[in-house]
């Protein structure tokens, strides 16, 4: 195979990328800026006069909220997975009545406003003693990525060989057999992309954890933020610093993922 | 037999599970425990950057202690804690103290949530009127407030001496206007301060509104015109930036920081930035249009009690408030917010002995209104809503300052008619 | 037999959303009788009904009570039917709020979809660092709203902005971006482009990855320009998976709140009051909660997604006849 991989389209990537996350560069900068620099007009393309008081708070204080957050996310995660995967199973490969209103109703089930559905929670975790549970959180989270995870594991298995399936059910492979040996395997792709998707939902999420997880123990870095802003006055280099932080560990777990979302789809499974 | 790929997902799916349930168990349960005495009581704050082993959290458990309990305490953002205490409420697992932001008190005293002071047994005889009028609905008064902040102008001492300008004459619009002119001429900036969309707005426009004599109750008064002209007036002369259309009071702070601006509308909260700068600071009471001090509108949290079923909680709960109340108790959370002018004569005295450079502070709040006063109670949120759009509406450019407020009065009035 | 075959026949596979089964592969099950159908999405079916059903039934109720504050804690409201809808349709806000979500979601759904096909197709190729760069596309989505919200709004400032100081080094004046009505929405719109690219990026991205090689090969031997093949072969085999990313992104669009609010709360003057943002107003922005108006605001938003979905399962039904 010819080599195609022009230098000139990875100068171009760049500076795409760079252009992408100039805001997040931005972040970076006020982070180091001192509070008396942060309106100075005009703006220091980088913190001249550097103050590391933002992050001296972060690592004072949000470590074991980042530790919080890592758990709700990949919990989040395994949840998702395990509640969309099967349904999508059903609908998609076991014909499953009203599948086609099933995927419907999960895109009505999306169109409800976050604060919408977290003043329901409120109602039903109070009821249920689960407000200020990590649980409870995951499984708040886990509502914005399971319509999303649904369609998608759908999608993904319609659209499996169906040799595969019935070379399964011929060496006698039951339905959930053939799911965990034949179907998950091959969905690992989409599988991976839900899973992207879920934690970064879930990582970000700021509207659950402050409706619901106000008191807990362990507070996610969306709510470890608000220690920095107070009634009247904000400490932003210290609310960027733990962007910053929380960024990090996420940013790595995004790039190793990556790489199993890029693949091709049934990788070879079915030969000519 | 699970395929390795699966086996590894499903291993962390039972790790997390449980790792959760045990985070579920161990983590703090919600509202107070049935018995009064020894027992668990509630509180909830908007201070959450006064966290856990900060003087003031310290200070709340000692409160507690001395009442016999433990206080299990959460912090909300000023945004959040209205509404959380509805759902609270609705759902009767209101905590056993609130601080509750001044405006918002007579919203959760009109829902019936809230206990009287009378109810709780409190003497708020010695609490100064002015600051006790925010809390009151219906000639019932609802808490106790804890400090009460206000606004005043701070100045650039170095950028007022270098463009000539004596901040002692500034007493009057005009006088104000002047040293602007006199400062932008110099070839610095004018003032700064909030007019942002959301309370905070309305917050800093009410010193110039009251004190053009202007009232809430008729949004499109002459007088009212007459500080919404001279708001705009200075955005277009560019005696203020045009950023002040989505300032908070934080971000005006900011820029007044960067040292480049000679006056900021402000609140105590920011004496001891001041301080720190590099340049010299100093602070004025905000003039009213012709002479004198204008009225500003108070800040500042009420401590108040929350209906329970169990009555009985009552008493402890009083102790509570009792011990945050005493004129040693307001001078430290005075101490502790930088600054809360306390809400008592006692209070203040002592205060100003400990800190004598903040007696124009301490005269700024006496003169000062609360926002909910004169019996607006739970109209004032509609009106509130309607003067900053209004404000925002004229320094934007969208509309003129009169057509502004005549809308802002329409909407104000069909909003509050028959309430 | 492979996808080469017959391109125009049916969607290749792809991990992507698109049409849900079509009724012909009826026979293709794996043995299972209608219950072992019903136990793999029994979980769903019950998650469903706990956690979406019951918000939004009591959003319904919120909105055809008359729910102020004093009946939200006492819990004794007293039903108006259909009066809050009434109330809002004919409100003086309702013109321009639904104006302005028009303009909002169009505007952002139109150059996300274009910026993220675009960019998809660059890196379709692979090249050098080509995984990372697409990785690192991703990091907007880490970060809470309320930071890159502030990051916008930061840069955005029409005094202290980077954003100004770039463009008036090149002789431009003074754009009061998020101070003036008249660019405001058009600086909302572009944080919610930025933050919206990523989702196109990586679900076009997967599309593009089934769309097998040897067609382009094919028609590179055939004489066709990039140009040509994109319009020809990407495009169309494409089609599946740009409609349901437009119509997850206009679902996602709608109900917009947190980049708008941290930069602007709806101002100046209404100019970037979209509906949702009325409704999160009315709800939580003001010291009086109306509660009844922003859910009834709110049910607006969610019949308005509502018809799109129908207009995407009429479009799905004619294309699987076809």
């Amino acid at each position: 195979m010819t080599a195609r991989r022009p230098w000139w389209k990875t100068a171009l990537g760049v500076v795409f990328t760079a252009l992408m996350l100039f805001p997040v560069y931005w972040m970076v900068n006020v982070s180091f800026t001192k509070t008396a620099d942060l309106r100075v007009s005009p703006p220091h393309l980088f913190p001249v006069d550097p103050t590391l008081d933002g992050y001296a708070e972060v690592l004072r204080q949000q470590l074991p909220n980042l530790g919080t957050s890592l758990l709700i996310g990949l919990g989040t995660v395994a949840l998702t997975v395990v509640i969309a995967a099967p349904a999508a199973y059903a609908i998609a490969l076991l014909n499953l009545r009203g599948g086609r209103t099933l995927n419907f109703v999960l895109l009505v089930a999306q169109m409800i406003p976050g604060v919408v559905m977290a003043m329901g929670f409120y109602a039903i975790y109070v009821r249920l003693g689960m407000l200020n549970s990590v649980w409870g959180l995951i499984l708040a989270d886990s509502t914005v990525a399971v319509p999303f995870g649904v369609l998608l594991f759908t999608a993904f298995m319609s659209g499996l060989p169906r040799e595969l399936l019935q070379a399964a059910k011929i060496d006698g492979a039951n339905a959930w057999r053939t799911f965990t040996s034949v179907v998950m395997p091959l969905s690992r792709n989409s599988a991976i992309t839900v899973a992207l998707f879920a934690f970064l939902w879930a990582w970000s999420d700021f509207v659950f954890a402050s409706t619901l997880a106000r008191n807990s123990a362990l507070k996610p870095v969306t709510l470890g933020i608000y220690s920095y802003i107070g009634n009247n006055t904000t400490q932003w280099n210290a609310i960027m610093a733990t962007a910053v932080v929380a960024s990090i560990p996420a940013a790595i777990l995004l790039v190793v993922a990556q790489r199993y979302v890029a693949a091709g789809v049934t990788a070879g499974a079915v030969k000519d | 037999m699970l395929s390795t790929k699966l086996r590894k997902p499903l291993a962390l799916a039972v790790t997390v599970v449980a790792l959760g349930a045990l985070a579920g168990c161990s983590s703090s349960g919600d509202a107070g425990s049935t018995d009064a005495a020894g027992g668990t009581y509630t509180w909830w704050d908007p201070y959450p950057q006064h966290e856990e082993g900060s003087d003031w959290a310290k200070r709340v458990q000692a409160c507690g202690t001395d009442a016999g309990v433990t206080i299990e305490r959460t912090a909300y953002d000023t945004t959040s804690l209205t509404n959380q205490a509805l759902l609270a409420a609705q759902e009767g697992t209101s905590p056993d103290v609130i601080l509750l932001d001044n405006p918002a008190v007579s919203t959760l005293a009109d829902t019936g949530m809230l206990t009287t002071t009378d109810e709780l047994g409190l003497d708020t005889s010695k609490v100064d009127a002015n600051l006790l009028a925010a809390g009151e609905l219906d000639s019932k008064d609802y808490g106790v407030p804890v400090g009460a902040n206000t606004l005043a102008l701070y100045y650039n001492a170095d950028i007022l001496a270098a463009a000539g300008v004596d901040p002692a004459g500034i007493t009057s619009w005009a006088s104000l206007t002047d040293a602007l002119s006199k400062v932008t001429a110099a070839g610095k900036k004018g003032i700064t301060f909030a007019g942002i969309n959301t309370e905070e707005g309305s917050f800093q426009f009410l010193p110039w509104f009251w004190g053009a004599g202007a009232d809430l109750t008729k949004l499109d008064s002459p007088e009212a015109v007459s500080a919404l002209t001279l708001w705009t007036d200075w955005v277009n002369k560019g005696y203020a930036p045009q950023s002040v259309i989505g300032n908070s009071q934080n971000t005006s702070w900011e820029e007044f920081i960067t040292g480049d601006f000679a006056f900021a509308e402000n609140g105590t909260w920011q004496v001891n930035s001041a301080a720190e700068q590099p340049f010299k600071t100093g602070v004025i009471e905000l003039p009213a249009v012709d002479s004198g001090v204008a009225p500003a509108p108070t800040g500042g949290e009420f401590i108040t009690a929350p209906v329970q079923k169990d009555t009985a909680r009552y008493e402890t709960t009083k102790k509570i408030v009792d011990c945050m109340t005493t004129p040693e108790g307001f001078v430290e959370t005075a101490n502790t917010f930088a600054y809360y002018i306390p809400p008592t004569s006692d209070g203040q005295d002592q205060l100003l002995e400990q800190h004598p450079d903040l007696d124009t502070w301490v005269s700024a709040v006496k003169a000062a209104k609360g926002r909910t006063s004169d019996n607006l109670g739970t109209n004032y949120p509609l009106i509130s809503e309607q003067l900053w759009t209004a404000v925002q509406s004229s320094l934007s450019g969208a509309s003129s300052p009169k057509d502004a407020l005549a809308a802002a009065q329409k909407a104000a009035a069909s909003a509050t008619e028959g309430k | 037999m492979t996808i080469n075959a017959a391109p125009a026949v049916r969607p290749a596979p792809d991990p992507t959303p698109a049409a849900p089964p079509p009724r012909r592969a009826k026979s293709g099950g794996t043995g299972g009788s209608r219950w072992v159908a019903v136990a793999f999405a029994a979980p769903l079916l019950a998650y469903l009904l706990a956690f979406y059903a019951y918000p939004l039934i009591r959003s319904i109720d919120l909105s055809i009570h008359d729910y102020n504050v004093r009946a939200f804690v006492q819990g004794n409201a007293e039903f108006v039917g259909l009066k809050n809808y009434i109330d809002v349709i004919s409100s003086s806000l309702f013109g321009q709020a639904a104006w302005n979500t028009v303009v909002f979601v169009f505007g952002s759904l139109i150059f996300q979809y274009v910026l993220g096909l675009a960019l998809a197709v660059f890196f379709r190729g692979n090249f050098r660092l080509s995984g990372i760069l697409r990785a690192l596309f991703l990091v907007p989505w880490l970060l809470p709203l309320i930071v890159s919200g502030s990051a916008w709004a930061w840069m955005l400032n029409s005094d202290n902005g980077i954003v100004n100081s770039f463009l008036q080094a090149f002789g431009i004046g003074q754009i009061n971006w998020l101070t003036s009505p008249d660019t405001s929405m058009i600086a909302v719109i572009i944080a919610n482009i930025w933050l919206g690219i990523p989702f196109n990026l990586v679900i076009l991205y997967s599309g593009l990855q089934n769309i097998s090689a040897d067609l382009y090969e094919a028609a590179a031997l055939d004489g066709a320009g990039p140009w040509r093949q994109f319009w020809s072969i990407t495009f169309p085999l494409l089609r599946p998976v740009s409609a349901i990313t437009l119509l997850l992104g206009l679902v996602y669009t709608l109900k917009v709140v947190d980049i708008i609010w941290i930069m602007t709360s709806g101002g100046p003057a209404n100019s970037t009051t979209t509906l949702a943002i009325w409704s999160y107003r009315e709800a939580f922005g003001t010291g009086q909660p109306d509660l009844s108006p922003a859910a009834a605001v709110g049910n607006i938003l969610i019949v308005i997604a509502l018809i799109f979905g129908f207009i995407y399962l009429r479009m799905q039904r004619r294309q699987e006849q076809s």
